[in-house]
């Protein structure tokens, strides 16, 4: 940050030279994701997720429970430094007291500052190896045969995985704090029996009464938040359409608006009801803690006329008894809630992790010959490894952009669709003519083959289903005709061969926007026009240098004299490949070897 | 770009602003504050009736009714307060969402009416993040601003009368303490913000990598590029631990400096309770009562520096609505309507660019089609834009139709039914008018692809649409919104041939009896119409009809002659 202040947390001249204490390290190596077997409910993956990182967390739950006896006995001490002190007027006392007060504080806050971090990094720790868990597994599948995950997963990997990785603050807080509890009453039993006794019972109760109350509170407060983020998503649709409203004109500002007027009233009566919950809650609890307190304190009092109990012991027993209403207020505010939001989150986890476990296809057959590749024997490069160690079959990692000569070929195999029967030889370039319907079942019977059953496509004559995924996507890139561009630079998005990326780019024709690759594209590409979104993902779908590409409508936003020159560059850039072209431009269809034409017409 | 963001409000106007929307609501804010000061004062019942006990007790003069009576008074005290407390906060909860939810519908309101060029230049990213992160943030913030506002700032305040009312010196101890806070307070807000909003942005960029990867998962699985974006996610997955670790840090070293104040606060008590009970000013339950009150007022102190940056970004996200709401109307007045098109000597320039219109005159009579044709770059989507008044011209004048409609190359399917999607433009249409505007466009074999018909639930969320649907969808929106003006720009450009046959046709409809203004993708669009502008950097370079311009060998000879070389 700045140079005087090198961390940048504000720190003044005296403390900017210490070390900061358990700053998060380099990304953490060897975490492993979470297995989530057919057996596994709700409750006990998070069980098993808080019990995941001890080394973290019961550290921090004795730091924990450190802060939190050492909170309880602030009131004591100040109970007893009035006993001793003030009631005697020793000075001696009061100086004794005074240091006795400092140490604590000294202690307790080094505590609560090591629990703090301690735990902070322990929730971030569980988060980071719940979300690579859902990112190999659901997100990016390495077996990659799965359904698109639906738009739940994005919802899931941010808010679910924070919700359920908080769940790890159960084994520490509340621990903490019903230890606390437990030492205000071993220290009221010592002043009197039946006031110890009276907390050990009190305090579930009341913890029991308030978790009540805080549970319908907090569920309703998520299904109010709930309410809300549809009228902010209404709010988004609406702004995002704005160029279309703006369009059609005046009337349609007007009934957008109303529209969003609605859903915003909505929104109100439910944020009125949370509120009168609220309410609610807080009566209740306040009447439970007041009563309590009055209670305990009552009974002290009776004790202390009746001279069962001294002076100084009351003014003990009222700081212990204050000291008591923050850790109920605590477990039953925070941790309950806390238990009830997780639960619910990691239902909604496994359900994602169990919907996208797509059954392993057969086992790898080989192929007639292999082909070879240059990091198949190779180690993974150092500093290139995963978080995690992904399990996957030694040939078949999925080529990655960005490292040269990613095949020695002798030749590309041979591609065969079967319904509607289609055939690329090896360094051919064909065109597929058809209907939209039929050229998106061949499109994604190419990406998915082994998902549904009316296409089967074949390669060197081996059925796909009985070849891995891996195995198959080594040999087969299919460019989708909506193709996403990921945020970064048009290089990074192009990637692939960089041998092949200045051809690529050439030969997509996106020579006159992308004279510097290294501008950045937005989220999404959406710096870009979507036409020139098309010529990068063409590009892109060229420097990947696949033995066998399949390119589904790659120019429908690109303007006809733009289409005519790809069209006279495509040949070249896939000589000695084979690439299957599935589109309906006349430019295009007219550079191929051959065109299957599936519309009845015949073609050149 | 960064020159033409749109306004943020600055204190004064937000506080002015605020101060309109909370009329109605007014008197009961004064009585929601007069309960908030009293139930804060009968919370303080209860220690004061402890300090009596002990005193009672010490002097020997207390008996089971005194303590039956203290009991007593102290459980209705707690119940009082309590229900008080609650009252208050569930009424100033209330009137805070209610100002809230009329603020947010000004909002959008007034962003559906901003005229165009102006979000144009801001970017639609900013406005959309106001109507909805800014929205999202200061209703959040409720729950922990609501009680800083009131129950806490009145228990301090109270706390603070009842320790001077007890024994004026206690109080006078606790303002010696106070540098404490104000500079952990200080140190805070000049720290924490930064933090946090490192923390905020790391977290949108991780939610950005993992919405990229859901929706582009075709891609990711085509090119296999699971190895690549899973480790994107999890780079960005990592860098939010890192910085949510910081702020962490950040929030536990405010304890600490918290935590110092408290110490001293109250060992200033046990410092002059000392003195006064020594002098005999003071007794012992008075020094308990000011321990249970000094006990009871540091809680609620620490609650109100953690909230103070919450507090701040709600504040700055309020800035940022109120800076959209009070943006001043203005209709665009760039000159009369009339029920033709024209330009006279229109020059355009995107920022400090050469011009991308230079000196184009146009007219389109009612009725008539004209095409607009040339080379990418050549400044057709501008002249589009110019016409349909989303870009103000830098010279020259346009005058145009009073009901005017754009349908570009970008469409929006909105969340909610086909229905709503359809009737934006015309909330009265019939079931028979949507149906009939369906038949006319060829949309209606899209409905029997639907399973509930028109009111199948479509956009984000619904039933998937392809872009050559949606586009349909608009062209019959165009209809039934009924314009006397249609410009479509590349509108149907996204087909592949084998739906521009069917594109083309629903736009043929949508255009049947207005003044149209086409940006030709396919040529053979602009074959049909009545007239065809050649446009080249800018300039207006031939025009005519398709035939005199072939016959001419010019600019669109050559373009023609490219194109259906093509087709072949």
């Amino acid at each position: 940050m700045t140079r005087t202040d090198p961390v940048g947390l504000g720190r003044g001249p005296l403390t900017r030279w210490l070390p900061v204490i358990l700053h998060a390290p380099a990304e953490p190596a060897g975490i492993r994701p979470f297995a989530a077997g057919a057996g596994l409910t709700p409750g006990r993956f998070l069980l098993r997720v808080i019990s995941s990182v001890p080394r973290v967390s019961v550290p921090a739950m004795l730091f924990a429970t450190v802060w939190q006896v050492g909170e309880a006995a602030v009131p004591v001490v100040m109970g007893l430094a009035i006993d001793r002190a003030l009631a005697t007027g020793d000075a001696g006392q009061l100086v004794l007291w005074l240091g006795v007060l400092v140490a604590l504080y000294v202690a307790l806050t080094t505590a609560a500052r090591l629990a703090l971090r301690l735990t902070a990094y322990a929730v971030q720790l569980l988060q980071h190896r719940l979300r690579g868990t859902l990112s190999s597994g659901v997100l990016h599948p390495d077996d990659g045969t799965g359904r698109a995950p639906d738009g739940r997963v994005v919802s899931v990997m941010t808010s679910d995985v924070a919700r359920l990785a908080n769940a790890v603050i159960l084994g520490i807080m509340p621990v903490s704090r019903v230890v606390a509890i437990g030492f205000i009453a071993v220290s009221l039993l010592a002043t009197h029996w039946l006031l110890g006794l009276v907390v050990l019972v009190g305090a579930p109760v009341a913890v029991w009464l308030m978790g009540l109350l805080s549970e319908r509170l907090s569920r309703d407060t998520r299904e109010f938040q709930e309410l809300l983020a549809a009228t902010v998503g209404r709010a988004t649709d609406l702004v995002t359409g704005y160029r279309v409203v703006k369009g059609i004109g005046v009337r349609a500002e007007a009934e957008a608006t109303r529209r969003y007027r609605q859903a915003s009233q909505e929104t109100l009566v439910g944020a009125r009801r949370n509120a009168g919950l609220l309410g609610r809650f807080l009566v209740g609890s306040g009447a439970v803690t007041g009563l309590f307190v009055a209670a305990v304190m009552g009974l002290a009092g009776w004790f202390a006329v009746d001279g069962q109990l001294s002076i100084g012991r009351l003014i003990a027993a009222v700081g212990l008894t204050q000291a008591l209403l923050p850790q109920i207020e605590s477990i039953a505010n925070l941790s309950i809630p806390n238990l009830a939001g997780a639960r619910a989150s990691s239902a909604r986890i496994l359900d994602v992790l169990r919907d996208n476990d797509s059954s392993t296809p057969a086992p790898d057959k080989t192929l007639p010959y292999e082909v070879t590749r240059d990091n198949d024997t190779s180690t993974p490069e150092p500093g290139k490894t995963l978080p995690y160690e992904v399990t996957r079959d030694n040939d078949t990692s999925t080529p990655e952009p960005g490292k040269t000569l990613p095949y020695e070929v002798t030749r590309p195999p041979v591609l065969e669709v079967s319904e509607p029967p289609v055939t690329v030889g090896p360094g051919e370039l064909v065109g597929v003519r058809a209907d939209d319907r039929t050229a998106a079942r061949i499109a994604g019977a190419l990406l998915d083959p082994w998902a549904g059953d009316d296409v089967h496509v074949r390669l060197d004559g081996v059925p796909v289903r009985e070849l891995s995924p891996a195995t198959y996507r080594s040999r087969v890139t299919v460019a989708p005709h909506r193709a996403m561009l990921f945020i970064g630079t048009i290089r990074d998005n192009v990637a692939g061969n960089p041998e092949l990326t200045d051809t690529a780019v050439r030969a997509a024709a996106c020579d006159d926007f992308a004279t510097d690759l290294g501008v950045p594209v937005g989220e999404g590409g959406n710096r870009l026009s979507g036409g020139q979104r098309q010529r990068v993902a063409l590009a892109r779908a060229l420097a990947s240098d696949a033995p066998v590409l399949v390119l589904h409508d790659p120019t429908t936003a690109v303007d006809s004299v733009t289409e005519h020159a790809i069209a006279g560059r495509l040949r070249g850039v896939r000589a000695g490949r084979s690439t299957l072209l599935i589109a309906s431009s006349p430019a295009l269809l007219g550079c191929c070897d051959r065109v299957v034409d599936l519309l009845g017409e015949a073609a050149p | 770009m960064s020159g033409h963001v749109l306004p943020v409000a600055d204190g004064r106007q937000t506080a002015r602003e605020v101060w309109r929307l909370s009329h109605g609501h007014r008197l009961r804010l004064a009585a929601t504050g007069v309960l908030g000061i009293v139930s804060t004062g009968v919370d303080l019942i209860p220690p004061v009736a402890i300090g009596y006990l002990v005193d009672r007790v010490r002097t020997e003069t207390a008996g089971l009714g005194t303590v039956l009576t203290v009991t007593a008074v102290m459980v209705v005290a707690a119940v009082l307060g309590a229900a008080g407390t609650a009252v208050t906060i569930v009424l100033a909860t209330r009137t805070y969402h209610t100002i809230l939810a009329t603020l947010r519908e000004r909002l959008v309101g007034r962003a559906m009416t901003l005229p165009q060029h102006v979000v144009e230049r801001a970017g639609t990213g900013d406005l959309i993040s106001r109507s909805s992160d800014d929205v999202t943030a200061v209703a959040d913030a409720a729950p922990a601003v609501i009680p800083a506002l009131t129950v806490t700032a009145f228990t301090i305040v109270v706390s603070l009368g009842g320790l001077a009312a007890l024994e004026w010196p206690y109080a006078a101890a606790l303002a010696v303490v106070l540098p404490v806070y104000v500079l952990a307070m200080r140190w805070y807000l000049r720290t924490g913000p930064r933090v946090y909003r490192a923390e905020r942005t790391a977290m949108s960029a991780r939610a950005q990598q993992i919405l990229e990867s859901q929706r582009g998962y075709a891609t990711v699985l085509g090119f296999g590029l699971a190895g690549p974006r899973h480790r994107a996610v999890m780079t960005t997955s990592w860098e939010v631990a890192v910085q949510s670790v910081r702020a962490r840090i950040v929030q536990s070293m405010l304890s600490a400096r918290l935590n110092l104040g408290e110490c001293l606060s109250l060992a200033a008590v046990l410092v002059v309770g000392f003195v006064l009970v020594g002098r005999g000013d003071s007794t012992v339950g008075g020094a308990t009562t000011a321990m249970l009150l000094v006990l009871r007022l540091l809680g609620p102190v620490n609650e109100l520096l953690f909230v103070i940056d919450t507090l701040q970004s709600a504040l700055a996200s309020l800035n940022r609505m109120i800076g959209v709401v009070t943006v001043p109307a203005e209709r665009n007045g760039s000159g009369p309507a009339t029920t033709a098109v024209r330009l006279r000597e229109v020059v355009f320039r995107y920022g400090d660019g050469p011009p991308a219109l230079d000196g184009v005159s146009l007219d389109i009579a009612p009725g008539q089609r004209v095409a607009v044709v040339g080379v990418s770059g050549a400044g057709k989507s501008t002249l589009a834009a110019v016409v349909a008044g989303i870009h103000r011209p830098e010279a020259g004048t346009v005058a145009r139709p009073g009901r005017a409609a754009v349908i570009t190359q970008e469409v929006h399917v909105f969340a909610g039914t086909l229905r709503e999607n359809l009737t934006l433009a015309a909330p009265d249409a019939t079931d028979r008018d949507i149906r009939a505007a369906l038949d006319a466009t060829g949309a209606a074999d899209l409905l029997d692809q639907l399973p509930d018909g028109v009111d199948t639930a479509v956009g984000a969320g619904g039933h998937p649409l392809t872009d050559a649907q949606a586009q349909q969808i608009a062209l019959t929106r165009l209809l039934l919104a009924d314009p006397e003006l249609a410009i479509l720009d590349e509108a149907t450009a996204e087909a592949g041939s084998t739906q521009a046959g069917p594109l083309d046709h629903a736009a043929g409809a949508a255009l049947a009896g207005r003044t149209g203004l086409i940006i030709a993708h396919r040529l053979s669009q602009a074959a049909e119409c009545d007239r065809i502008v050649v446009l080249d950097r800018g300039r207006i370079v031939e025009t005519g009809t398709h035939h005199e311009l072939v016959g001419s060998g010019g600019t669109y000879a050559e373009l023609w002659e490219a194109w259906r070389a093509g087709q072949r």
